[in-house]
């Protein structure tokens, strides 16, 4: 199997999410803590990350249909999930979830956008979900300079990689 | 308290925090940034007086905690008597949320997520680097 695409793909998709705000610092900071110990670091932390997120989503999205008037809860719920974003260097979620908490705090969610927005909380941390394909890169053969020039720098190539994603079903690295 | 920490050669730092996430970045900061730290870990701010009070004084050199958990939060330790120095730890980050912590006891507040370099600093501050 040819990894070269694959992996300027991925690249690829891992710059995009860097250059639109997506991701921050911390995530270099996860992938700098994993090492031979802890080989898997990054997968774990990523995983983590998207069992509280799903979970949390879930109850914010019924808070809102059930106890739309109980900021304390929604404040609490977006509290944690900015929380656990913040852990994998998830900047423009961490900061809708900031402007929604302040919404939570004028007791007014009035102009703040809906969670159908693509802006809103679950439309980045949709996007955010391709962050489990990195994990692949360390168990690809190694990068070589020509890989590095070859990365497509564009939003659509990066979007590629998610649609072929779930059309394919790939569950995992194919070993040649 | 930084004199008994020399003595002992060994860190002891409890983390009060109730989502694994955060734990597990504890974990491994500690273990590939900082050496001579050991680490303790409880879910709530009730758990982490229960903890201290066990462990008889000088039990821990620092405490890092949450803010919000269940049971009991991070701004209630102090209140519990404990006199261990205490750092808040939290992704709510505006002053009305630092002086929360301060009123409540708190030594010090470091925003999420934890960092190699915030633990190094807070490390420095309590003299247990």
């Amino acid at each position: 199997m040819d990894y070269t695409n694959l992996r300027r793909q991925i690249i690829s998709m891992k710059k995009s999410l860097f250059d639109q705000g997506y991701l921050d610092e911390q995530f270099n900071q996860l992938e700098e803590l994993q090492d031979d110990s802890s080989p898997n670091f990054v997968d774990e932390v990523v995983a983590l990350f998207f069992k509280d997120s799903s979970r949390l989503l879930t109850n914010i999205e019924q808070a809102l249909e059930k106890y739309p008037q109980d900021f304390y809860r929604l404040d609490s719920l977006v509290y944690q999930f900015k929380g656990s974003g913040s852990s994998i260097g998830a900047l423009r979620m961490k900061n809708e979830c900031s402007m929604f908490k302040a919404h939570c705090n004028d007791r007014n969610l009035e102009g703040y956008r809906t969670l159908d927005d693509s802006s809103s909380i679950p439309a980045s941390h949709s996007l955010l979900e391709q962050l489990h394909l990195i994990p692949w890169l360390t168990q690809m053969p190694p990068v070589t300079p020509e890989d590095e020039e070859g990365a497509c720098h564009s939003e659509a190539e990066a979007g590629d990689i998610f649609s072929c994603k779930h059309k394919h079903q790939i569950k995992g690295p194919v070993s040649t | 308290m930084a004199g008994a920490a020399a003595e002992r050669k060994v860190i002891r730092v409890l983390l009060v925090e109730d989502e694994e996430i955060h734990r597990v970045l504890a974990r491994a900061l500690l273990r590939s940034a900082v050496g001579g730290v050991e680490l303790d870990e409880a879910g709530t701010g009730a758990e982490a007086v229960r903890r201290v009070r066990d462990g008889g004084a000088g039990a821990y050199d620092l405490i890092i905690t949450d803010g919000k958990m269940p049971v009991m939060d991070g701004h209630e330790i102090r209140a519990m008597g404990v006199t261990t120095p205490i750092v808040g730890l939290s992704s709510d980050t505006l002053p009305p949320d630092v002086d929360t912590f301060i009123k409540a006891g708190a030594d010090d507040f470091t925003p999420k997520p934890l960092s190699k370099e915030k633990l190094v600093r807070i490390l420095a501050k309590f003299n247990l680097a």
